[in-house]
């Protein structure tokens, strides 16, 4: 906690408690203790009063009490040679503040003085009269005052349930009009509230946009509440009323009321221009909220998280700013202080000129049918995701480098790379594949766009139909924006896309970009089951296989293929209440079965007692059970010591005397059945395959679509496992569809599954 | 002598929620009767190894809008109610029900569109018009929901209505209208066990306190999915009996809608004469859905032929009785 800060809002708090305390006695004086005091138009008394201490001031004479709160709050301001963290004298005081300055607010209504007339040369038409004859409102002549409970009601809920991402309190003024406006836009093109109070030296934000004509209400989301630092309280009281109408929660509830604000509604503020005692003090109270601050002038910054989910304050010097000019700071002010306070951005739309949606995704563009094309047989294309660091990339810019395709021929070809590079604080370097695989899905989304394959084997369709349409390059962009945000919020806060057609740049990223998928093919060798601390469960196909549970390591995939454990990992950052949970290895009960304590017990109350013990490892002991959706189903041959396997897509007979979809009645269900199990195609190719079992030397017979389709793969695990010719000692439905004509087969190749230890 | 068979008996450890739908005056509301669910610890009517404390209940339909789609039969038996809400709601209550549950189908985009003051102005009729509790489900478009269901949450505050449905992807507008204005929501999943505990928990980190939440884990009907449904709610219950928090709401199944959907018992016109008389065929098709439901656990069945209601009733009684 900074010192100075910290010194500057104690001071502040000991000021408004002190000044609000006289204003109190001489209204009284005045007025005559039982004056009434209300905000109009709201049921929730003074809100910030009642949130936090319960209190329902109706009266001048109930803020004497309510006054008391505050001042048990306040603390001396520490002397110039103590040093310790002042954290929570700070907070303390930024609530007296908060409380001292809604009292002098409800005296100023008792006394007529607020709303704040408007007493310069502007005008604003507030959206709600308070009174029925409210003259000021009608001729433009008053600041808005608190903000009713019928518009509350109409924000509040969007603020909840996150149609609406969050609010801004601008405190202060611009460096100058310009920048005022420019500030105002970024906030209202993001839908982010705008709440407008304080000024610099006389000058209010308030009176830059008047000048400027920006409108001001309800309907363009910007609320002007008043020209000086007290004025912030409506704000707060806002949020303190979001959270007792929408959140369930009891007046007198400070730290429940706190704690939702901060976890739910996306607030924060922004000082502009000095920053006096006061205002500290008025932002430590945010801070309370778990709002941070950012300011666009020096002041000491709170770095470390703890009561806001990330930076307290941040002081951004405007004409520091790294910027063009000040439109290009305004706007990366903005930027930092979203970033800060971590506000999503909703992207609801595909802004492109053809239709989108899934309904899309198989689409199929001919040849003849085809503008231009990308990758396959004459060009080259490839897409690449990669993190990047956060301030390095620009949320939502998207560029072209190189020409668009206007001036190849109908029909002809061109090189391009798409390079996504995102940002966020949950997003990890592991999720780069797993997002970059999206890319298939979003681009075929769009209507006259066929997407196939993926890293430098990329190839992708446009149709006439769509280049007609208007179909540019840049759309890639917005289709990969809009769709990140959309589907991966969760992990990704920025994302910045190029497209590269000019010849070297292509050429260099896509140097780059092998570079990367090398590095990754690496990382996933080099990720076993051994150099992590979690497994994953996925328990989607519950919901036929009621007690099935796929426990996916980074050697086991899913055994639909669909999900290898980087998937679920990300899976479950989206989506942590979701169907991939992780799974605390526990201690080792058996490493060559691969028998985990924490697998047994998640998997035992995950299939709801159906299963107790598994073994990763293992066909015999205990296999992972299988719900049905599995590519291949493994079964031992007695007869041959060795285990055969078949693919989904083999219909033919197998030495077992079943085809596929018949086993499959045997292997599915959830069931452990000892001598069948139901895997990944790609398990085939772990090192963990069948270890235990002997691993991979006992399949003794594998479809032949799986032979030809993964030609490459098996070529490396039989070199792996000492026997390049391995692969041809394997029989196949070609040669042998029963177990008398399987053994003759093994005999003649020298199977090595013959020499190897029973089974049984 | 009486022969001695040891009826076998469960201990289970945990029980469906207890949950009451509207409020009288003297709760903030203006329902003549409120009604309680749920509260079970043991398995549907098997009253000799647990307490039942509440009979399951019995809801009718209605909708806002002229039900083109309805079945002839329905049409024949409603008549001209089918065109005013409150006037429907009041015969609804009249023939038998014990809740009311209001379809705004008006407001569906690709109908009437009618808007949210629209929905308000509706609900209140129809609370107007009967002191049964009320449960009021959107269009079913999300969008729609959210608009029309606030303004219903804003309208009725205080009657403790169950706001409907609340999914995966209108939750949090649904949860925190009715947080607002003192409400419950039916949350709706598709026929999955974990996606009904996900949703659940979504709804409890929303702050909404669960004795506020109903489950509906949608069902099919006799001959079209009744055997999956039945078995997915078979599990959900199990799974609230033997302690999993987020699975003790009290079940709703919309029966009648399902049921009426079937071929069967929707048309006459080009079936077997073998199926026989169409009317009793259709009030079998709903009753015989509606008796499984219960039978699988659930609370509230959701109901659209008064005819079927009568017979639920008494099934129920017969079901329930010692
Ligand atoms: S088969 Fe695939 S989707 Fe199903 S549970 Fe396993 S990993 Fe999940």
């Amino acid at each position: 906690m900074s010192r100075y800060i910290a010194t500057r809002a104690i001071r502040g708090a000991n000021t408004v408690v002190a000044e609000a305390e006289a204003l109190l006695k001489a209204a009284i004086a005045d007025l005559g203790p039982d004056t009434p005091v209300a905000f109009t138009n709201t049921a929730y008394f003074l809100p910030v009063n009642l949130a936090f201490m319960g209190r329902q001031i109706a009266k001048l004479s109930d803020m004497v009490p309510a006054l008391e709160d505050a001042k048990r709050l306040l603390h001396p301001v520490p002397p110039e040679n103590m040093w310790v963290p002042y954290l929570g004298e700070t907070m303390d005081s930024g609530m007296a503040t908060l409380l001292a300055e809604e009292i002098i607010e409800g005296i100023r209504f008792a006394r007529g003085q607020e709303p704040q007339p408007i007493t310069w040369d502007g005008t604003y038409i507030p959206t709600a009269n308070f009174v029925t004859s409210d003259p000021m409102a009608k001729a433009g002549k008053r600041m808005n005052g608190p903000i009713d409970d019928i518009q509350l009601r109409a924000w509040g809920i969007q603020l909840v349930d996150g149609r609406m991402p969050g609010f801004a309190a601008l405190i202060g003024c611009a460096k100058s009009t310009e920048v005022a406006v420019q500030i105002v836009r970024e906030l209202q093109q993001r839908s982010i509230l705008v709440f407008l109070s304080g000024s610099v030296n006389g000058r209010s934000i308030i009176h830059q946009l008047m000048e400027a004509g920006v409108e001001m209400g309800y309907d363009t989301y910007i609320i002007p509440f008043g020209t000086d630092t007290m004025a912030t309280i409506y704000p707060l009281g806002f949020a303190a009323r979001s959270a007792l109408t929408f959140g369930g929660l009891k007046p007198g509830m400070p730290r429940e009321i706190l704690q939702y604000n901060r976890a739910r509604v996306f607030a924060f503020a922004i000082a502009l221009g000095e920053v006096d005692d006061l205002k500290y003090a008025t932002a430590a109270g945010a801070i309370n909220y778990g709002f941070p601050v950012v300011a666009d002038t020096v002041i000491p910054q709170i770095l470390p998280t703890g009561i806001t989910p990330y930076e307290h304050v941040i002081s951004m010097p405007f004409d520091d700013i790294e910027g063009k000019d000040d439109i290009e700071r305004a706007r990366k002010l903005v930027q930092r202080a979203i970033e800060v306070r971590g506000v999503k951005i909703k992207v609801t739309e595909v802004p492109i000129p053809v239709p989108y949606g899934s309904a899309f995704e198989g689409e199929r563009v001919r040849k003849s049918d085809m503008r231009v094309e990308f990758g396959g047989k004459s060009s080259r294309c490839f897409e690449y995701l990669r993190m990047a660091p956060f301030d390095s990339i620009e949320d939502g810019k998207i560029t072209v480098v190189g020409p668009d395709f206007d001036q190849i021929p109908p029909e002809g070809f061109m090189d391009m790379g798409i390079v996504v590079e995102v940002a966020g604080r949950k997003m990890q370097e592991d999720f780069e594949p797993v997002l970059e695989r999206q890319i298939h899905y979003f681009v075929n989304g769009a209507s006259g766009i066929q997407h196939i394959g993926q890293r430098d084997i990329t190839w992708i369709r446009i149709s006439k139909a769509a280049a007609d349409k208007g179909f540019k390059l840049e759309h890639f962009g917005k289709i990969l924006y809009a769709r990140f945000h959309a589907d991966f919020g969760a992990i990704v806060d920025k994302v910045q896309v190029t497209i590269y057609t000019d010849k070297a740049k292509m050429e260099e990223w896509l140097a780059k970009a092998r570079q990367a998928y090398t590095h990754r093919n690496e990382r996933l060798a080099g990720m076993t089951d051994d150099s992590v601390e979690e497994f994953f469960s996925c328990t989607l196909c519950q919901s036929f296989a009621p007690n099935h549970v796929c426990v996916i390591s980074p050697e086991r995939l899913g055994l639909c293929g669909a999900y290898n454990w980087l998937d679920c990992k990300a899976s479950n950052q989206i989506n942590p209440t979701g169907p991939n949970q992780p799974i605390k290895k526990g201690t080792c009960i058996d490493a060559n079965f691969g028998v985990f304590e924490g697998v047994n017990s998640f998997v035992q109350q995950a299939s709801h007692q159906a299963v107790q013990d598994v073994s990763m490892y293992s066909i015999m002991n205990n296999p992972m059970t299988a719900c049905g959706c599995f590519e291949c189903i493994a079964m031992v041959i007695p007869e041959a010591n060795g285990v055969m396997v078949v693919s989904r897509e083999d219909p033919s007979m197998t030495p077992a005397g079943m085809t596929f979809s018949t086993l499959a009645g045997v292997a599915g269900g959830g069931l452990q059945t000892a001598g069948v199990m139901g895997h990944g195609k790609y398990y085939l190719t772990s090192r963990k395959y069948l270890s235990s079992d002997g691993g991979f030397k006992r399949v003794v017979w594998m479809s032949s679509f799986l032979k030809e389709s993964m030609k490459e793969e098996f070529k490396a695990v039989a070199e792996r496992e000492g026997d390049p010719n391995l692969i041809e000692k394997i029989a196949d439905e070609r040669v042998a569809t029963s177990v008398e004509q399987l053994l003759p087969f093994l005999e003649e190749k020298a199977h090595p599954a013959l020499t190897m230890p029973p089974l049984f | 002598m009486t022969p001695a068979v040891q009826i076998p008996i469960e201990k289970w450890t945990g029980k469906v929620r207890e949950i009451t739908l509207g409020a009288t005056a003297a709760d903030g509301g203006t329902r003549a009767k409120t009604v309680t669910v749920g509260g079970e610890n043991t398995l549907p009517f098997l009253s000799f190894e647990g307490s039942i404390p509440h009979s399951p209940a019995v809801a009718l339909e209605i909708q806002d809008h002229y039900p083109n789609d309805w079945s002839p039969l329905l049409k024949e038996y409603w008549g001209d109610l089918l065109r005013d809400p409150a006037a429907w709601a009041r015969k609804a209550e009249e023939v038998g029900a014990d809740i009311i549950v209001l379809k705004l189908i008006s407001a569906h985009p690709e109908g009437d569109n009618t808007d949210a003051a629209h929905a308000a102005a509706t609900v209140k009729a129809v609370l107007g018009a009967t002191g049964l509790p009320l449960v009021v489900l959107g269009p079913g478009q999300a969008d729609k929901d959210n608009e029309v269901l606030v303004a219903v949450a804003e309208a009725a505050k205080g009657e403790r209505l169950a706001l409907g449905n609340c999914e995966d992807k209108n939750y949090r507008t649904v949860v925190a209208a009715a947080l607002a204005h003192g409400h419950l929501v039916v949350a709706k999943t598709p026929i999955d066990v974990n996606l009904a505990k996900q949703l659940n928990i979504l709804i409890t980190d929303m702050r909404l306190d669960l004795d506020r939440v109903l489950m509906d884990p949608t069902t099919g009907a006799l001959g079209y999915g009744l055997e999956y449904s039945y078995s997915v709610m078979e599990r959900l219950r199990i799974a609230a009996l033997t302690g999993d928090s987020m699975t003790q709401q009290p079940l709703i199944c919309t029966v009648g809608e399902e049921a009426w959907r079937a071929k069967e018992s929707k048309v006459n016109t080009g079936v077997p004469a073998a199926w026989g008389d169409w009317k009793k065929r259709g009030i079998h098709w709903e009753v015989l859905t509606a008796s499984t439901q219960l039978l699988a656990g659930a609370n509230i069945v959701v109901l659209r032929h008064p005819d079927s209601v009568a017979r639920i009733k008494q099934t129920i009684a017969s079901l329930m009785a010692e």
